[in-house]
């Protein structure tokens, strides 16, 4: 085995090895293979579930859902960052909103989001707007207010236009903060989609767990964790792309 | 007297939303399920007087203590070996990777069943959700400690113990504190999901039947102790980490969130 072949297996062995323990734990009977079926019986759920289409759609459910409140987060959150950063009535005013609100647990409002927007999408896509937001407008307000004042000056030296300034040289300046408030958001987007699918709903790949749950597939339930999983990633790394090719000037490795 | 208009600011939307919710639900202008303010402190005081309340509160905070000391525990100490130790690095970087970007919530049904609709369920999967932004945070702050830090003291003759305890440490708390105040986030978050989901007692389970029983000036202050319970054990932790780091926070975002 070459230097390079065994630095692989030495960086990677934790995953086959934690699935050949939990096929063994599972055929040798030693764990109740109703709550955790073994790797196979997962594998022929994802694969027939992804086949008839059934998480396909809910899938679909869910990551449309928390990408639309995601992104009304960012359209709306990004502008009010800058606002509250360049501003300062608009700063004093909201920022006790953004700052004390930010470590208070903002699912116990979820009930309140049923009875103004209803059981169904509407509820979940305003509640992860919510969500998002808070993240979305504390990182880029700091992104945002730590603009060096000296490239404002020298942009306003050449005679540049408050126009110009923003677009030219606050926005990409703030653009690092901008993509990590992205970071972070996403995947909240994504759990709290899940989590509201879970209390109440009729699709989405939460229901999905759920309902599979209470009819003791738990096959499936494995099948729907891992496509959520997946769907995450999925999405994490297109953002990580995205902040590639736009700060292309500050490039980290992924 | 000056008048700081700076602190008249910061107040005038949080007191002219709630002025406005109070007269207009007095007049009944609003929907029935947002009940006025002044309900709400009625319901509060309500519950508080039966005991119903502070039985809630015992049972969530014990949930969300326990779950988050065993998953921040856990995770600080497994990172931290796994920021030392190459051999538990490699073991467990793919599995916490591949099982990151999956919301540990998705498991409490699997947790419901293994142990039950009381305490144990609740216990488990906080501790879970809160492992691994603790882990994270823990490995990385111990690979982004200073070399020099370490090759200095070594040159000195200091012990492995006293590298570990003395430079190693207080050069990876800052950020052991960051993972850990969102392990506390998350501890919030997937408690009142799973109270609200599956349970007999707790703040959420309070919140979920005061919507069963249209009972909506109860729901909203259950939801106000929750909200407040979250945002308290998150200035405990702030002001934790501000006796613990002293001089290493000034400067830093964390100062300026107050």
């Amino acid at each position: 085995m070459t230097a390079k072949a065994r630095a692989i297996v030495g960086r990677w062995y934790s995953i086959p090895l934690l699935l050949v323990v939990w096929g063994a734990a599972v055929a040798s009977g030693l764990v109740q293979s109703r709550l955790l079926p073994g790797p196979g019986a997962v594998w022929d759920a994802l694969t027939g579930e992804t086949a008839n289409g059934a998480l396909v759609y809910h899938a679909g459910v869910t990551v449309s859902r928390a990408l639309t409140g995601f992104l009304l987060a960012v359209l709306i959150g990004i502008p009010f960052a800058a606002a509250m950063a360049r501003s300062p009535l608009v700063g004093n005013l909201f920022e006790p909103i953004f700052f004390l609100g930010y470590p208070v647990p903002k699912i116990a409002l979820f009930p309140v989001f049923t009875y103004i927007f209803g059981i169904g999408t509407p509820s979940k896509v305003a509640f992860t707007f919510l969500e998002c937001l808070y993240p979305i407008v504390v990182t880029c307000y700091f992104g945002f207010s730590g603009v060096q004042t000296r490239l404002i000056w020298t942009a306003q030296n050449c005679g540049a236009s408050r126009m110009t300034i923003l677009r030219r040289v606050i926005l990409p300046a703030a653009m690092p903060s901008i993509f990590s408030a992205l970071r972070i958001a996403l995947p909240v987007a994504i759990v709290v989609v899940v989590i509201t699918e879970m209390i109440g709903d009729s699709i989405g790949l939460g229901y999905y767990i759920t309902i599979w749950s209470t009819r003791f597939r738990f096959a499936n339930v494995y099948a729907a964790i891992i496509v959520i999983g997946v769907c995450g990633l999925v999405l994490d790394q297109a953002v990580l792309l995205l902040r590639h090719r736009i700060v292309h000037w500050q490039r980290e490795r992924a | 007297m000056r008048i700081n208009w700076r602190i008249v600011q910061n107040w005038i939307v949080p007191v002219v939303v709630l002025v406005a919710w109070q007269l207009f639900g007095g007049a009944g202008m609003l929907p029935r399920y947002l009940s006025t303010p002044s309900a709400i402190v009625e319901g509060l005081w309500e519950m508080a007087a039966t005991g119903e309340l502070l039985a809630a509160v015992a049972a969530s905070l014990y949930r969300v203590t326990a779950g988050f000391v065993l998953g921040t525990g856990g995770g600080v100490l497994i990172g931290l070996a796994a920021g030392v130790v190459p051999a538990v690095r490699h073991f467990f970087d793919p599995l916490v990777s591949f099982l990151y970007s999956i919301p540990k919530i998705a498991f409490l049904p699997i947790f419901l069943l293994l142990f039950g609709l009381g305490h144990g369920s609740k216990i488990a999967i906080i501790a879970v959700s809160c492992f691994f932004p603790v882990f994270i945070a823990s490995r990385h702050a111990v690979l982004a400690v200073n070399r020099l830090l370490i090759w200095a003291a070594q040159n000195m003759g200091a012990p492995a113990r006293t590298v570990f305890f003395r430079v190693i440490i207080p050069a990876a708390a800052p950020q052991l504190f960051t993972g850990i105040r969102i392990g506390l986030a998350h501890a919030f978050v997937v408690l009142f999901a799973a109270e609200l989901i599956g349970s007999k007692a707790g703040l959420g389970t309070l919140i979920a039947y005061g919507e069963e029983w249209v009972r909506f000036d109860l729901m909203f202050g259950g939801i106000v102790c929750f909200a407040a319970l979250g945002f308290f054990a998150d200035r405990l932790l702030l002001a934790i980490r501000q006796r613990v780091l002293k001089g290493q926070i000034i400067g830093t975002e964390e100062q300026v969130v107050r």
